[in-house]
């Protein structure tokens, strides 16, 4: 169900994401960003540091978190903040599911706003990630 | 647990340095590249010159400019949290000045990490007459993984 801002009320859920970051999308981060510690890469140097397997880096997460929000959003309005407080690493290749729900709409610099929290769900249900992020609906 | 504060007068001159790190540009293949990463679909067409651009845009500045060197003070350090924040959507073709900022430094004592210092570094992406478009911030703990419990960032 996409945003709707003339219905959309405080509780009102995100559709969840289900995603699956793959080695692949991993290693086109890294080079979007030039940066390329090995174990996001490389199974045996994320072994060598006591991981059980190489790892979607966290800050690749909150682009995700804003991924959830504007397929949610559409044309609808724009995300001004996307925030993510990472709780535990997840694997690559690993199913994750994204969350959320409308925390609070309010009226601000004459713009309708909504505060959503968000979350990054692993498979074992666990939160890996605590996100928070702010929308602003268009005239 | 350290026995005196590592927060010293000089680690503390840090908070509130800004460094210009140069000019980015919100080109037509930074925008298509960080769609591409984070959607996992390659955009068929792109908003033309002047249009809004999906905030994604922004993580294919990260990798343009070094921020300023933080002092290395536990033997430990880990992500626990980054942000995007835009005071307006990005517009393709538009030049922005990166200014990184160290934004605070905090100790904690307790909690997952025992005693902990958190580093909270923000670039900053300016438009020609100064105004803030965007942040991206990232907040660095650095610890003891003796003195942590299990668990951790990302």
């Amino acid at each position: 169900m996409k945003a709707n801002p003339l219905t959309l009320a405080e509780g009102d859920e995100l559709p969840v994401l289900h995603l699956e970051p793959g080695l692949g999308q991993v290693i086109r981060y890294c080079a979007l960003q030039w940066a390329f510690p090995a174990f996001f890469y490389d199974i045996e140097a994320a072994k060598a540091q006591g991981m059980p397997g190489t790892l979607v880096p966290g800050p690749y997460k909150v682009g995700l978190l804003y991924r959830a929000v504007d397929e949610w959003l559409g044309e609808a309005g724009w995300i001004r903040q996307v925030r993510a407080a990472h709780r535990r690493p997840d694997l690559t290749g690993r199913p994750i599911d994204i969350a959320g729900r409308v925390a609070r709409v309010y009226e601000e610099g004459g713009t309708k706003r909504a505060d959503l929290e968000l979350a990054v769900i692993n498979e074992r249900g666990e939160p890996s990630v605590r996100g928070f992020a702010v929308v602003e609906f268009n005239g | 647990m350290p026995d005196q504060s590592l927060l010293t007068d000089e680690v503390r001159a840090l908070v509130g340095r800004e460094m210009v790190m140069g000019d980015v540009h919100v080109t037509p293949r930074a925008v298509k590249r960080a769609i591409e990463v984070y959607t996992g679909v390659v955009p068929k067409s792109l908003p033309a010159e002047g249009e809004d651009v999906p905030g994604y845009a922004i993580a294919a500045f990260e990798g343009d400019y070094e921020g300023q060197p933080l002092p290395s003070l536990m033997p430990n350090s880990l992500l626990i949290a980054n942000e995007w924040s835009f005071e307006r959507p990005l517009r393709m073709g538009e030049t922005l000045t990166a200014v990184h900022v160290v934004a605070s430094i905090t100790e904690r004592f307790g909690g997952r990490f025992g005693y902990s210092i958190d580093t909270r570094t923000e670039t900053q992406y300016k438009d020609g007459d100064g105004n803030v478009v965007a942040r991206s911030g990232f907040t660095m703990t650095q610890y003891s993984a003796a003195d942590a419990r299990e668990g951790g960032g990302g």
